[in-house]
């Protein structure tokens, strides 16, 4: 692929991924409100709240510097990088040249430390033990992330995620164990990432629980839209992730237009199916005491240690 | 990408180590108890993938048996348990979660190192069935030991339980189906006569907790 054509691609990939993510998170709310026979919000209220914000001014403390002001636009960029290094409906990612899961990792982690050292700026007690407990959980939702792409990376035989993808897919499913436990690794890193129930509550305000919310309680307009937005993106590239590595399933191998449409059928089908399996946790979890997420993500860290440990054996 | 038996053997196997490692990871009750209904489910397709590809009748009994009794009744008679004497969490074990986890991943390691030294059967899944079961039996004997209240050690109980007839089920041709159906019906009876030792255990110190046990004096 040329340096050119991988780019326009990359920036459709981006493009459209930012377009779909508020619809999981409006889709994955209506799930919710129906499990609880509740009406809900409107499936497109997402975009509605994205566009509110976005046209309000901006209210930030006088006492904070632009370090408060670069951290919700630092936080979207990386999303928007990430989003161009993960295979979504083509069997290859489009900027696969630039980095494959360790850029991956580290552009997430570099989103994650922007936006908790902003939320210190302004010294507002509530940013600050939002931006430590999101260190906390994301300190050990990391290496089970990691333990848990190693463990795919090791049957595809490279880190690039394109690579990857493409060798999964032309050898099949590996039918090891290691596989499913890595899955599951995985699965329980998506739901502490995505601030999901057992870990977060992403409808609450209650001073003691939030974890995200703390952390940008002092956000406003276009700042917050920002925050809220490179967020649903993340969570979609979770999904994608979780999906695309796992399951391989009708991903196109050319760029053919059938190819296409099949392959966005497909990603549509196994997207949705995670995001079902999400609000089935939601709905039948209560929310952890914070210190009881540690041994959630202990879990996580262990299958994915598991997983890549029966590897060798 | 059709999903062969043996792929589906070994991922319902996977399905069930997993099932396991979350029943060791949390503390409440009734999520255990749901747990193991999931991993019997698991062990049913198990039985019932092997009965479809080898042509054994009897272990079409099995599946249903296991996904029956195991599966629901079993399950079912646990919840009605804990909502009796209302007693939901397992409040301190004798080793914390991260701990219990940290040992549950080295008794697999061990497990699945053990299965490597036995001989391959020609299907191919008896290494992952018999590591996967090994490793079960061992965290279901470290959950008994570890954990204080008597409904968590029913469970770490039919959890080898299970174990062995995972590797009765994928790795041998399956035991006749009168000691099948023998065993099933001693795991009814041994959890009925838990569940009414366990009546005991609460009337007597308002308290699941086995440890009290050794305070009895004759």
């Amino acid at each position: 692929m040329s340096v050119a054509l991988a780019l326009s691609v990359a920036a459709v990939q981006a493009a459209a991924l930012f377009a779909a993510a508020p619809l999981l998170r409006g889709g994955i709310r209506k799930m919710k409100a129906a499990f609880q026979s509740r009406q809900g919000p409107p499936l497109l209220q997402a975009y509605s709240d994205l566009w509110k914000l976005l046209r309000k001014e901006p209210v930030r403390s006088e006492t904070a510097s632009w370090v408060f002001a670069a951290g919700p636009r630092l936080y979207f960029a990386t999303a928007m990088a990430a989003t161009t290094l993960v295979p979504v409906l083509y069997a290859g990612a489009p900027l696969e040249q630039a980095g494959g899961i360790l850029v991956l990792v580290s552009l997430l982690a570099l989103g994650r430390f922007s936006l908790a050292t902003a939320s210190l700026d302004t010294g507002s007690p509530f940013g600050g033990m939002g931006s430590s407990r999101e260190m906390t959980v994301g300190a050990l939702a990391e290496p089970a992330l990691m333990l848990g792409l190693f463990t795919v990376a090791l049957w595809g035989g490279s880190l690039n995620l394109g690579h990857l993808v493409r060798a999964t897919s032309e050898r099949g499913p590996s039918a090891h164990p290691s596989e499913l436990l890595a899955a599951a690794a995985l699965f329980i890193v998506l739901i502490a990432e995505a601030g999901r129930i057992p870990v977060d509550n992403p409808a609450t305000h209650l001073e003691l629980t939030m974890i995200h919310e703390a952390m940008v309680l002092e956000y406003s307009g276009p700042d917050l839209a920002l925050v809220e937005w490179a967020s649903a993106v993340k969570e979609l590239l979770f999904m994608t992730l979780l999906a695309n590595l796992f399951l391989p399933l009708g991903l196109a191998t050319s760029l053919g237009p059938t190819a296409l449409a099949l392959a966005v059928a497909f990603y549509a089908g196994k997207v949705f199916l995670l995001a079902v399996a999400v609000t089935l946790v939601e709905v039948t979890n209560a929310k952890l005491r914070f210190f009881r997420v540690p041994e959630l993500m202990a879990v996580s860290l262990g299958l994915g240690f598991l997983a890549l440990a029966i590897r060798f054996l | 990408m059709a999903v062969t038996t043996d792929e589906l053997v070994i991922l319902c196997a996977a399905g069930m180590l997993v099932t396991a490692y979350l029943m060791v990871g949390q503390k409440a009750l009734f999520v255990a108890i749901r747990l193991y209904a999931v991993q019997s489910l698991l062990l049913g397709v198990v039985a019932a993938a092997m009965a479809s590809t080898d042509h054994r009748v009897h272990l079409f009994v099995s599946a249903a048996l296991t996904i029956g009794l195991k599966g629901a009744l079993i399950p079912w008679f646990l919840m009605r348990v804990i909502k009796r004497i209302g007693i939901h969490r397992e409040i301190e074990p004798f080793v914390n979660i991260p701990s219990s986890l940290l040992i549950c991943l080295g008794l697999t390691v061990v497990g699945y190192r053990v299965s490597t030294g036995l001989a391959e059967g020609d299907r191919g899944v008896t290494h992952h069935v018999i590591g996967v079961s090994l490793s079960m039996l061992l965290m279901g004997l470290f959950l008994m030991v570890s954990r204080r209240k008597a409904v968590t050690q029913i469970l770490a109980l039919l959890t080898v339980e299970n174990a062995v007839f995972l590797v009765a089920f994928g790795a041998t041709s399956g035991m006749p189906l009168v000691v099948e159906l023998g065993i099933s019906f001693d795991v009814i009876v041994a959890v009925l006569v838990l569940g009414v030792l366990v009546h005991r255990i609460v009337d007597r110190f308002d308290s699941m907790d086995v440890s009290r046990l050794s305070r009895l004096r004759g």
